[in-house]
């Protein structure tokens, strides 16, 4: 445990708000009373948006791929991936993959705070997606699909037992963002 | 400022030293600012047309800019605006220690990404009026609030809820160098997207706690000067002391739960604008003075012509959607690195006699190092600020794509093309003396 006084603190460490903040337990573990006071919901159930009629004059692949990645990463993610769809009912080719850190898990944390990695993963998976349809492709965001899994599958990391994504960046301190399904023309990386 | 009768007048409010209060301040009637007025067709047909019937040109001002999109369900903030609006928590958190609550809400506001929060105490004058329009709920630009506030007097707004929280988030510098392109207005529309987000959240996390959480009452500049984002420059910005003049200024929150307000800086803004005028220069319209503070409405302040500022628009729409130029030709507008803090600790600490000799010789290096007009070539996402507006060009290393002949355009060397805009518009736009 890091010494209180505040003499023996590096004075270069900013003040370690969790440990003497009396509210922060509730931020992070009090489910909301009011589902409306949370925005996850907002987003989740909104109706997906129009393809835009005139496709955009894309690069190759390859360049959009790193364009994809580098408007993910500018939203907010923090680990990016594309991976190729195996089986796609629609036909979509590619899964966007996208991973935000998360200092609590949220999977377990269920208060406003706690739900901050989710909140931050879609609003980046919400924009992302939106702009891919403006750009004259389909995209959506697919709740259904394994998210962890096929973050493997894009390189971000590996599962451990319990089925949770450990990366090299951030251990298993990581929140897997909805997947977006998507024709856009990508590769795999 | 109104008054209800049997009460006195409060005492007008410290704003720092860039904005004095000298006369009576009427509140500011939201219905009359102006977005709400152009959308209501009181600028005329063409800035009507451009504001509610274009589409942008551009995919990404299509999901991030207030309008120009060609399907509002793909812009994020029209969602999270028009969600209903949560109960307040009838279990309240009791708040022994208001200054350990306002240390938790800064901290729950970063935590969600905000870059600057403040704390306010509200005055009556920072305000909104409450007038009644005939649809019963006063229109605030891209939010609607209309239940608390009717038939309730400023001053009776005031005491019931005295704190107002001013959340905001910063736009991005290196991509704010490629303003007047698509490329600057993401940066300034992502940025303000988060921002709406953000305190959306906050909002219903305040009402979590119990307590009210009202959006669309207050002025978010007067807020801002009064908690110390930062002070008023010549551009008409609030000029914060790492960020400069990119700091956007959303609704913010007025609430009853207890917390402690911020004072005013003083960051030498006030020092540095009497005597750069470098906004005013460059400002394609001629809307920001060269000369004086003026006295609007009591407020003693540097005024900007907002409407040869909003005229520019419609003609620009091709190209670009925000101008940004006095935000990013300013002095403060640097990354917020060490020698930025260094150089505005020295000018906040410099005694206030000394200050203008210390500020020509910053303006000076400033000019010496970033030039009097900006001009840096950003390459973003296959966006290239080199290219001239209006014309395609691939500049991506690597890319092996078929574009065609529309995209045979070369950069104008390594610099961002600008339009010549300042030049065509000197000859009809008068510049002040």
């Amino acid at each position: 445990m890091a010494p209180r006084s505040g003499w023996l603190k590096a004075p270069w460490r900013r003040d370690d708000r969790r440990s003497s903040d009396p509210y922060w337990d509730f931020f992070i573990n009090t489910p909301p009373a009011d589902r409306a006071n949370s925005v996850l919901d907002v987003i989740r159930n909104a109706p997906e948006g129009n393809v835009f009629p005139t496709r955009a004059d894309l690069h190759s692949p390859e360049v959009t791929a790193g364009h994809v990645k580098e408007m993910a990463r500018y939203l907010g993610a923090d680990l990016v991936g594309i991976t190729a769809l195996d089986h796609d009912d629609a036909g979509h080719a590619f899964a966007i993959v996208c991973a935000v850190r998360a200092d609590d898990d949220p999977r377990e944390a269920a208060g406003i705070g706690g739900q901050v990695p989710v909140q931050n993963g879609l609003f980046v998976m919400f924009v992302l997606s939106a702009w891919i349809r403006e750009l004259g492709y389909r995209a959506s965001t697919a709740p259904e699909l394994d998210g962890a899994r096929l973050a493997v599958s894009a390189e971000l990391g590996t599962l451990d037992r319990a089925g949770k994504l450990v990366t090299p960046e951030y251990g298993t301190r990581v929140h897997v963002a909805d997947v977006i399904r998507t024709d856009l023309p990508l590769t795999a990386a | 400022m109104a008054v209800t009768p049997g009460t006195e007048t409060p005492a007008p409010p410290y704003l720092g030293r860039s904005v004095r209060i000298v006369g009576p301040v009427a509140n500011v009637d939201m219905n009359q600012t102006p977005h709400p007025k152009n959308s209501r067709g009181e600028l005329g047909k063409a800035l009507f047309n451009w504001y509610r019937n274009t589409i942008s040109r551009d995919p990404l001002t299509r999901v991030s800019a207030p309008n120009h999109f060609a399907d509002s369900r793909n812009f994020l903030a029209s969602v999270v605006n028009q969600a209903p609006k949560g109960k307040i928590n009838s279990r309240q958190v009791p708040v022994s220690d208001p200054a350990a609550m306002t240390r938790h809400i800064k901290a729950v506001a970063h935590h969600m990404g905000a870059d600057v929060v403040t704390v306010a105490r509200a005055h009556p004058s920072f305000l909104y009026a409450a007038s009644t329009p005939p649809s019963g709920a006063r229109d605030v630009y891209q939010n609607r609030a209309g239940d608390v506030y009717q038939g309730r007097t400023p001053d009776q707004m005031v005491e019931r809820y005295p704190y107002i929280i001013v959340a905001t988030t910063a736009w991005d510098y290196d991509k704010l160098q490629a303003h007047r392109h698509y490329i600057g207005d993401t940066a300034y529309h992502v940025s303000q997207m988060k921002a709406q987000l953000i305190l959306k959240a906050l909002e219903g996390y305040i009402k979590e706690l119990g307590y009210a959480a009202l959006r669309g009452m207050s002025n978010p500049q007067a807020a801002g000067l009064a908690s110390g984002v930062g002070e008023l420059g010549r551009n008409g910005l609030l000029i914060h002391r790492k960020f400069g003049a990119r700091v956007h200024m959303p609704d913010p929150i007025m609430t009853d739960l207890p917390l402690v307000p911020d004072q005013p800086v003083d960051n030498g803004v006030e020092d540095f604008c009497k005597i750069c005028r470098k906004c005013a220069i460059n400002c394609p319209t001629n809307s920001v003075p060269f000369g004086d503070k003026v006295v609007f409405n009591g407020v003693e302040k540097y005024k900007i012509n907002w409407l040869t500022c909003y005229k520019v628009r419609p003609y620009m729409d091709a190209h670009w959607g925000s101008c940004l130029t006095c935000a990013t030709v300013c002095p403060f507008t640097k990354p917020n690195v060490w020698w930025r803090s260094l150089t505005v600790w020295a000018l906040s600490t410099c005694p206030i006699p000394a200050r203008p000799l210390l500020v020509r010789a910053l303006k000076a290096i400033d000019d010496r190092f970033w030039g009097t007009t900006r001009q840096t070539r950003v390459r973003w996402l296959g966006y290239d600020s080199g290219i001239k507006p209006g014309e395609q060009a691939c500049t991506v290393a690597g890319c092996t794509a078929e574009h065609g002949t529309a995209h045979a355009a070369e950069p104008m060397g390594n610099i961002g093309y600008y339009a010549p805009l300042k030049e065509n518009t000197n000859r009809f736009v008068k510049r002040d003396p």
